[in-house]
Parts: structure tokens; sequence; C-alpha cells
């Protein structure tokens, strides 16, 4: 039931109907009050019986007769102008006015009023309430006949008779339409499926102050409407006939009124609807002016404006603006001491210079803590990505060994089967190559952990010399085989330095075996050793077997071979693996060409 | 008991199957898992003398795997591993592992470690029971000084008089680290002089008959930079 009846409370159709019935009822009682106005009827027959009683003779007609008659009497004048419908007598003693004799008076005792001895009295029927300005020693008898009062009597109830019924509309129509705009405010924005409150796409789009604006000017532009323009066309006779001009004034006037009551009832409803949705206030144009303004100057002092800049470049503009308005406040801080002699005035500027200064570093601070979490971020994701390249060499790692163990497994499995002579040939090529595969993976990753940082270190402190002598004698095996000699210059005493032995073994290993591989026949390979400024410096030099048309660049990168077949066994990665493990191992590598001198030169650091 | 049994760990089916066939080539006997839950089933339902164990397995991994097995069992465990780096190794060994072999292995040297570790632990007893003062053990290497011999997990192994000699004087200090020159002038019994030479032609020499793989010695240790040494197993 509740429901029903607020969906239909609700619907369209009945606020519709609410506010077209509320113009026509504003309408027709303005229409109607027009009528009342135009026909200059008093309204006081509405509330008084009697004529005699009413404010209109007692005021009007009673109190005009006494001043007419004691200005007749004071000026002196011929006679009262126009003809008076009363009796009159009034005397001071010595002279009297009259126009009619004092027993004629007496006679209409009924409507007499009698001043005497400064104070009045009154007939018997009339209303004891004259307040007139009587203040000098007269006499004066005034007397309104029976026949004018009833006459006058007559009149005002066939007034009463005529304006009635119209009053009694009036007030039911503005009631009536009292009743529907409080029940339009109640419901308007309102609808029966919910209980939110929808704004009207068209009218709610209008400011408020504007729609306020509009509202009162339909409002002045109708009553000036009615009182001013509409005044002229009025007919001022009385008659109970309607003119054209009066006929022509009511229409107006109600045309006029309806289209005041449809816009401004529109407007009314579109501010009630803003004011339920609590919109009323923001959605002016005056607020959005001045919100947009401060917004504007605010953005300048907050960091709004330049949320879409590097932070750096925010905090070039914020110092570009602190400067130019510490400059700005420096110079009005002269100006308004050379014009006040005011100390409160001088310390204006000043107080904006510290309002300014706090500002700047207050937003300098936000600035920084932002680059400091930006900087925090960053070297996080450093860390992260460095972890990753950790797991990938792992992963990667993993995954290139595990088919390859498969390989070199299966090969061997097959190197036992009875196979034909071509077969094993093949076989054994396999096995050769897959080994050799072997080798590069392995060289590649040590090579991967060292440039990317993720190298194990043993460091603890070694004798350069002993190692050395530890690795040529370990290759011993190798130089035999290879024909070649090697002469060493090492230093008569230890010489210690800080460093990871097996790593700087493989460094040794890989620099001595690339000299023996590619030495010209007959030759020597000269190890030399020699301690300069705490720093030991160890020198492979060896002449090559062929001629080197690179660079000592070229020779160090990956998987660069100093002769461009790549046909014998290795990886092509022995030099750069010793670099690399030389710089983890703090030490320095050098590698220079001289003619057909190949030279590796290492640095470390001596310790005592 | 003829044939020793060896349980094969790998997630891998190919390597499982290459070295189960390796093995039964050299006359084992080999039960195959692909992951440490099936290995610890097989383990429950069969008697094994020896495990060759992958570390990077799904389920459980062989760490764990071994872990678990060495809580009752004193099994000889070879890991096998694709990750080489030395602290890896220093890691499997410290958790009980009895070997550490990297992918991609040499299969030959595969078998050589396998064949070492059960001849020793199926000799152990042994050579346990013959356990007199004469004698230095370093985990699978047995010195005797009476005999004059030394044993590689039972095995015999010939050494000249100077590298026995090496072999007493650094199993004896083992896990400690010598010098060259402190090595000559205990087994030579002469002043040191730019010995360096002399004494890592010996280590190689000796090192080629005790380890499996001379580059990667499981014993006989060069300290690079520094000197040499016996691992204290």
């Amino acid at each position: 039931m509740a429901t029903k009846l607020r969906k239909f409370s609700r619907s369209r159709l009945s606020k519709f109907i609410a506010f077209s019935l509320t113009v026509v009822l504003i309408t027709a009682s303005m229409v109607m009050m027009n009528l009342i106005y135009d026909s200059e009827v008093n309204p006081e027959v509405l509330f008084v019986e009697n004529y005699v009683q009413s404010e209109t003779f007692v005021y009007g007609k009673l109190s005009r007769a006494v001043r007419d008659v004691i200005n007749h009497f004071v000026n002196d004048t011929e006679s009262i102008k126009p003809e008076p419908e009363y009796l009159y007598y009034i005397t001071d003693g010595e002279k009297a006015k009259y126009n009619a004799g004092l027993d004629d008076i007496l006679e209409h005792e009924k409507y007499l009023y009698l001043y005497e001895n400064e104070q009045w009295s009154y007939g018997e029927n009339t209303y004891k309430n004259v307040q007139s300005y009587v203040h000098d020693e007269f006499t004066l008898y005034l007397v309104f006949t029976e026949e004018y009062m009833g006459q006058m009597q007559m009149q005002w109830e066939q007034e009463k008779a005529w304006l009635l019924p119209i009053a009694v509309s009036i007030v039911i129509a503005v009631v009536f339409s009292l009743l529907c705009i409080i029940y339009l405010i109640a419901v308007t924005g309102r609808k029966a499926e919910d209980d939110e409150v929808h704004l009207s796409p068209y009218t709610d789009r209008i400011y408020s102050d504007i729609q306020l604006g509009v509202f009162i000017l339909v409002l002045l532009m109708w009553y000036f409407g009615i009182e001013g323009f509409l005044r002229r066309f009025r007919y001022s006779e009385r008659t109970d006939i309607l003119s054209m001009y009066q006929y022509f004034v009511l229409i107006m006037t109600g045309i006029l009124t309806a289209i005041t009551t449809i816009v401004c009832g529109i407007i009314l409803l579109s501010l009630v609807r803003k004011l339920k949705a609590g919109r009323l206030l923001k959605h002016s144009l005056i607020y959005s002016v001045f919100s947009g303004i401060s917004n504007f100057i605010r953005s300048f002092f907050d960091d709004s404006r330049f949320t879409h800049f590097p932070l750096t470049k925010s905090l070039n503009r914020r110092q570009v603006i602190f400067t130019v308005a510490s400059g700005a406040m420096v110079f009005f801080t002269f100006l308004f001491m050379l014009a006040s002699r005011n100390i409160f005035v001088w310390m204006l500027p000043v107080l904006f210079e510290g309002i300014i200064i706090f500002w700047y570093f207050n937003e300098n601070n936000k600035t920084f803590e932002k680059i400091n979490q930006g900087f925090q971020a960053s070297l996080k994701e450093q860390m992260k990505s460095e972890r990753m390249k950790v797991d990938l060499i792992t992963n990667v790692s993993h995954d290139l060994k595990t088919p390859l163990t498969s390989i070199i497994s299966y090969v061997d499995l097959l190197s036992k089967e009875d196979l034909p002579e071509s077969a094993r040939d093949y076989v054994s090529i396999l096995a050769e190559k897959s080994g050799r595969l072997k080798n590069i993976v392995s060289d590649l990753f040590d090579l991967a952990k060292s440039t990317s940082g993720n190298l194990p270190l043993d460091m603890e402190r070694i004798d350069i010399r002993r190692l050395i002598e530890q690795t040529l004698g370990d290759m011993e095996d190798d130089i035999e085989k290879s024909g070649i000699r090697i002469k060493t210059t090492l230093t008569d005493v230890p010489i210690y330095i800080y460093s990871d032995g097996k790593k700087l073994y493989r460094v040794f290993q890989n620099i001595i075996g690339n000299a023996l591989k590619y030495s010209l026949q007959g030759t020597r390979v000269f190890i030399d050793m020699d301690v300069e400024d705490n720093i030991v410096n160890i020198t492979v030099k060896n002449t090559a077997s062929y001629d080197m048309d690179f660079t000592a660049e070229d020779v160090l990168q990956r998987f660069s071979r100093g002769d461009k077949s790549r046909s014998t066994e290795g990886s092509g990665l022995g030099l750069s693996i010793a670099e690399s493990f030389t710089w983890a191992c703090g030490g320095s590598f050098k590698v220079e060409i001289d003619g057909d001198q190949f030279k590796v030169k290492l640095g470390f650091p001596v310790v005592g | 008991m003829d044939t020793a049994r060896i349980l094969v760990v790998d997630d891998d089916r190919e390597i499982a199957g290459a070295i189960e066939k390796l093995l039964l080539m050299e006359g084992y006997d080999v039960i195959k898992t692909y992951n440490g839950m099936e290995a610890l089933d097989a383990l429950v339902a069969n008697q094994v003398q020896l495990i060759i164990l992958d570390i990077m397995m799904p389920k459980l991994d062989g760490l764990s795997t071994m872990m678990k097995i060495r809580s009752d069992r004193n099994i000889p465990i070879i890991l096998l591993s694709a990750k080489s780096e030395d602290s890896d190794k220093i890691l499997g060994l410290s958790m009980g592992a009895d070997d550490y072999v990297t992918k991609p292995f040499n299969p030959q040297e595969l078998v050589a470690r396998v064949r070492s570790q059960l001849r020793r632990y199926l000799q152990l007893g042994d050579m346990h029971n013959a356990n007199s003062s004469a004698k230095i053990i370093v985990g699978g290497l047995c010195l005797d000084t009476e005999k004059a011999e030394l044993y590689v997990d039972g095995e015999p192994v010939k050494l000249t008089a100077k590298e026995f000699k090496i072999m007493e004087f650094l199993m004896r200090n083992a896990g400690c680290v010598f010098s060259a020159e402190q090595i000559y002038e205990r087994v030579w019994q002469e002043i040191a002089y730019s010995v360096e030479n002399t004494v890592m032609v010996h280590i190689r020499r000796i090192r080629e008959k005790i380890e499996i793989n001379p580059r990667e010695p499981k014993y006989l240790k060069v300290v690079w930079g520094i000197g040499y040494k016996i691992e204290k197993v």
C-alpha cells in the first residue's frame, strides 16, 4: 500500500498535474485579486458587518468630515466643497458655521458626533472612536442622516455579497496551491524506483545563482508588469460592467502570472532538488569561479601543477617560483618602507616571505622524499634483477647441461656397441665434439657468472710466485708436449697478494695454455715478474706462430680466436675468462700486441 | 652377494636410462626411480648397496632425499648435479654424500667412482677389523706403514719410495697445508732450494695413481699459491 502510494505520488503524471494545478490556481487567484483591485471594493466589507463601524467610515468619511468642517471654520471659507452629505454645526461661542440648524441636527441623533468641552460624545448608534485633532474650544455637531447611512449600509452589504465568494475562492486557491507546492517540493527529484535524488539533465545544469537571478528577475518583471505597465490601462471609474480595458488587463495579468508561476516554479523545484542532493552551493557560478581561481593559485604552491613533470623539473620550477616570489617580497619590503612608517605594513612582506619559505622547504622535502623512494625502489629492482640474472644463469646452465649429459652418456654407450668401422669414426667424432661442447658450456657459465659479478670468491693471502710455479708444474705435461720452452724470471722472495688461488690458477692456466698453443715452434715463452710501487706485475710473452691481424681489444672479445680457424679444441673463451677472473680477483689485465709479440700483463696489489 | 644393487634416481629418464645401461654393462643390478619419493619407496622394498642421486628433482629434491636416507642408513651416495660450484659440492659432501659428480659427467669416470665407492663400502669392515697403529686411514685411503702399501678404496696402489713418503707425511697431517719446501725438507731430508717444480711433479704423479679424476682431485689437493694437502674426509 505504502509502495503503491509512493509509486503514485512519485509518478510523472501526478507531479505534472500538481504543477499545472498550482499554475492554474495561482493564476486564477491572481486574476481574482486583480478583479477585486479593479473593482475598488473595500475588502473591509468582509470583516465588518456595519458600515458605521468600519474604518472606511471612521477614518475615511468621518475624519475627513471633521477636518473639512474645522478647516471650513478656521479658514472661514464660504462653504465646504464638494457639497457634504452630512449636517454640521460648529461654533466657538462668537461665530458659528453650519449647513443645518441645530434643531435639525439634533433630530438625527442616531448618528450624531458632538465635540464639546474638549471631549467627544456620540449618538446611540455611533462607533465611539473618533480620533481627530480638535484642540480648540469648539463645539461641533456633526450628523449623518439615517437615509444616507442606510444607503451606505446597503451598498456595503451589496459589496460584501459580491466579494465574499471571490475572497473565499482566492483563499481556497491559495491554500490548494500551497499544498501542491509542498507536495511538489517533497517529491521532486525522487523516482518511484529508488530513494536517490535525481537531478534533471536540463534545468539542473544551470548554476544555482543564475537560477536565483532569473527567479528574482522574473518576479520583478511580473511585479512591474502588473504595477506599472498594466496600470496605465486601468479603468479608473467604477462600473458594474467590465470594460474592454479591464478584460485586457485581466487577461494580461493572467498570462503574466501563469508564465511567472511556471518559470519560478521550475526554478524553485530545481533549487530544491539541488538542495536535496546537497549541491545547491557547490553548483553555483560563484562557487565554481572561486574554487577555480583558488585551485589555480593553490596549484602553484602544492605539487599538483607539477605532477606530470619529472621530480627534478618540479624542483626546478619550484625554485624559480621561490626565487621570483622572494625577490618580489624584498622589493615590496623596500617599497613599503618608503611608503609607510607603520611597522606592521613593513612586516607584511616579511610574513609572506616566511610563508613562502615554509612552503618551499615543505614541498621540497616531499619531493626529496619521493626521489628517495624512487631511488630505494630502483635499488630494490636492481637487486631483484641481479638475483634473476643469477637464477637465469643457473637455470640455463641446468637446461643445457642436462641434455648434454644424455648426449655424452649415450655416445659413450654407442661407442661400446659393435659398430661398423665408419660408424665407429662418427661416434668418436661425436664423442670429441660433445666433450668440446661440455667445455664450452662450462667456460661460458664461468664467464657469465664472473662478468655478472656473481662469481663466488674465496679470497686469501697467497704467494703469487709459488702459484705460478705450481701452475707450471701442473702443466708440465702440456709444456713438454707443445715443444715450447718456458723461461721464467721470478722474484727471489715470495710475493704475497690477497686473491682467490683457484681462480688465479685458472687465469694462469688459460694464459700459459694460450701461449703454448699459439707460439711459433722453437721460440720461448717468457714469464716475467717484478714488483713496482707495491704492485706485482706479471708479464707472459710469446711469439705468435701466425700473422696477428687483430687488435688487443679483439682478442678479449668473447669467442674471439686469434687465428680465425676455429677447428682446434678450446672454447675460445680462455682469455676472456682469464680477464674477467683477474678483475674479479682484484687484479688488472692487459693485452699488448707488438709485432709478433703477444703480451699479457697482469697486475696485483702486494700485501705484506 | 655377487652383484651389487644400485639405485639410480634422476628425473631425466634418458640420463637414468643411460646410467642404468652403463652400470648393467659393468655387471651391476640397477633400480631406476625418477624422484625422491619413489627412491625412498624403492629403498624400503629393496636391498641396495649404492645410490646415485640427482639433486634437482621434482617432489623431493636430492639433498632432502639424502637427509632422509642418512637418518637411518649408511649406504654410499653419489650425488649427481648440474650445479658445479664449489659451494654446491661442499654442501652436498658435508650433508653426507660420499661423492659428488657434476653433469655433464664422463661415463667412465662415473663408473670408476661407483666401483670405488662399492669396494670401499663392502670392504670397509675388513679395514677396520685390521685396526692397528701401523695404519693411517683418511677417507678411502689406507696407508699401511709396516707393509709400505697404500690402498685406495681397498685397492692397493703402487707408489715409489718418495711418493710413499710424501703421502705418509701428508696423511699423518691430513687437513694441514704444507709448502713445497716443507715437504721437500721432510721427504728428501735436504735443504730446499727452488723445489716447487720437483714437488709439484711428484704430487701430480701421485694424483694420477690415487685419484679417479686427477683434474678434480678428491684427496690430494693443491692449495694454489700456498702449498699441498690431503683433504680430511
